[in-house]
């Protein structure tokens, strides 16, 4: 059984001096949560692993380099599901936490529940020894100048997808050796939203979903579009109806502009290793690892290749 | 077959001694609803009048009558949503506020947002000048004694809680043909601070599209989730199935790929309605066509002309 991992950087007009870092910073974790699967690890693992690596890089808009809410604070929102189970932990508005998608694994893993929010996640992050980081650990001082120009959050939405100075989600999606898939998706949210806003990102079904059946998907755009149209899990009905990974994330996307006239991309895989990396904004970066081809994007339709160094 | 509103009170193993006044409240809330579609009221009008009066009756775990967190405290779930538009409202983790489903709806309406949290959801409230309600106003004396017996060794909580109270919700369509649904809970009974169940989530709580219907989900919250029950319901629906057959369809896969149990009401855009339960009971109320349709155990439809008053039918057991 091929394994796959796919990751997104988020999809939006990514600015021509934000290009390589985005494009470098996907393939370098793909690269990573590849090497786990290479080692024999879970879907689970590999996603997790990935996610991290883009969390702990400032270029993108989760854990390290989070955009500000309205109150200039950073909150986090995180999701991880293991498509053999189904079980799933998630973290919405978590503060001063680098890894939190490290956190909405511990959710699924330690708790009985499935997601936390606020000072609840806190506290269970601190009654398992995660540390916290001060927020200014967080905050790149691009986005401290960036949120200090733009003072309103529906200005931000209507730039924000198709603007230049706005980060966005970031997620991956493993098949693993076994045929398990799994996915991750980890976000600071839109920049300006009101405190305590929740998108789509740590909500199952929205931000991400995984199952063996059909397969995992991550998202990333305008989190409220998403929210209105389930988008993970509106793919995967499609595939199980029989539609190609491709001709169902195309189709959902089609669907959230039309219906609700919202932006975004996906990255999906399937149980038997199919994969597609699709967006509706203007650029979305990603990258994905099979067989030791690493594949990456983007522009539109732009599907780069470089054989994977040892 | 329009207007139609249908209303759940929580799906599990009602007590005896509670079963009567469950019925009475959710066939009250139904009447409620039934009104306000009668007088031209939108289905988001009606779901959320329906839900705003099971969460002041201190019956039902949601608003006044909340379980209680690991710490004793209430902290609600609720969520609104639009089938015409898809728009959608919710709120997590939110404390000291009487109508979470109504704040549910505010966060629809007058914000970009669609779900806000904790204490966001809170600063919203207070700048939307919602009063802040005393702790103890949604405690009651059942809720602060289930959370004490949950606190010993070898409680179970979601066993306990597979019954006795539940969250509560309804769905509506309106004369014009427009499909609402909303819902509202205080959660699992010791559940920890910051948990946050199903009902907050869109697809999973509830899920509300003119094009196919909507649904109000109960039961156990985490299982749900895993399934996104509401979302899946609908699907079901999408591909042909009749809204008691998805419901169905919906549950059993829960119960057989997940292990949960719980309970929905579901309507389509034509007026059809079912209300259907994993659960040993759930209690639930209809109205369409100036009747009232209502029930607890499995199996069990009692009818009445909705003018006149409720006739209690249950026999003793």
């Amino acid at each position: 059984m091929p394994a796959v991992l796919l990751v997104h950087g988020g999809a939006w007009a990514i600015p021509e001096e934000l290009a390589k870092a985005s494009v470098d910073g996907v393939k370098s974790a793909a690269c990573e949560g590849f090497s786990v699967l290479r080692r024999g690890g879970s879907a689970l693992d590999a996603v997790e692993a990935a996610v991290r690596a883009l969390e702990d890089n400032p270029d993108f808009n989760a854990g390290h380099g989070a955009t500000l809410n309205i109150d200039g604070e950073v909150e986090l929102d995180a999701i991880i599901m293991d498509g053999r189970t189904l079980a799933c932990g998630a973290v919405s508005s978590v503060k001063n936490i680098a890894n939190p998608v490290s956190l909405a694994r511990a959710v699924m893993e330690k708790t009985s529940h499935v997601m936390l929010t606020g000072r609840g996640g806190n506290l269970f992050a601190e009654s398992i020894g995660v540390g916290s980081v001060p927020s200014d650990s967080l905050v790149s001082d691009h986005e401290r100048t960036e949120w200090s120009k733009m003072d309103n959050y529906d200005a931000e939405v209507l730039t924000d997808f198709n603007s230049k100075w706005a980060h966005d989600t970031v997620g991956a999606v493993a098949v693993d050796s076994a045929g398990n898939v799994a996915c991750a998706t980890s976000t600071g949210g839109i920049r300006n939203k009101m405190v305590g806003r929740v998108g789509d990102s740590p909500i199952v079904g929205c931000g991400g979903y995984a199952d063996n059946s059909s397969g995992a998907v991550s998202c990333t755009g305008h989190g409220e579009s998403i929210l209105k149209v389930t988008l993970a899990r509106l793919i995967l009905s499609h595939i199980e109806q029989g539609k190609s990974v491709a001709d169902a994330s195309q189709l959902s996307l089609q669907h959230m502009s039309d219906r609700v006239h919202g932006a975004g991309g996906a990255v999906v895989v399937s149980p038997s290793g199919q994969w597609a990396a699709t967006f509706t904004t203007k650029r979305m970066a990603w990258a994905a690892v099979e067989q030791d081809v690493l594949w990456f994007g983007l522009d539109p339709n732009e599907r780069l290749k470089e054989k994977l160094s040892q | 077959m329009l207007p139609v509103v249908v209303v759940h009170g929580g799906a599990g193993h009602v007590p005896k001694e509670r079963s009567e006044k469950a019925t009475m409240g959710v066939s009250s809330a139904a009447r409620s609803g039934y009104l306000v579609l009668q007088g031209g009221g939108s289905s988001m009008d009606a779901v959320v009048a329906a839900v705003s009066q099971l969460e002041n009756n201190p019956l039902f775990n949601a608003g006044c009558g909340s379980v209680l967190n690991v710490k004793g405290e209430v902290e609600m779930d609720a969520l609104v949503m639009d089938g015409k538009t898809l728009c959608s409202g919710a709120v997590s983790a939110v404390r000291n506020i009487a109508n979470p489903v109504e704040l549910a709806r505010m966060v629809m309406d007058k914000t970009s947002h669609a779900c806000l949290t904790a204490e966001g959801a809170s600063m919203f409230a207070r700048s939307m000048g919602v009063p802040e309600v005393p702790h103890e106003s949604l405690v009651t004396e059942y809720s602060r004694m289930r959370w004490r017996k949950n606190l010993e060794p070898g409680a179970d909580p979601v066993a306990c809680q597979m019954g006795k109270m539940g969250t509560v919700g309804a769905v509506a369509v309106d004369v014009e043909g427009n499909v609402a649904c909303a819902t509202s809970t205080g959660g699992m009974m010791n559940k920890m601070e910051g948990r946050v169940g199903d009902t907050p989530c869109i697809g999973s709580g509830g899920y509300a599209d003119n094009h196919s219907g909507a649904v109000s989900t109960t039961g156990h919250g985490e299982t749900i989730m895993k399934v996104t029950l509401a979302r899946l319901i609908l699907f079901y629906m999408e591909q042909g199935h009749s809204v008691e057959a998805a419901s169905d369809m919906g549950l059993a896969y829960m119960k057989s790929r997940v292990d949960g149990l719980g309970g929905v009401v579901t309507v389509d855009p034509q007026g059809n309605w079912a209300a259907r339960f994993s659960s040993l009971q759930m209690a639930w109320a209809a109205a369409q066509k100036d009747m009232l349709h209502y029930g607890l155990y499995v199996g069990e439809h009692w009818s009445q002309n909705i003018q006149e008053p409720h006739s209690p039918h249950h026999a003793d057991i």
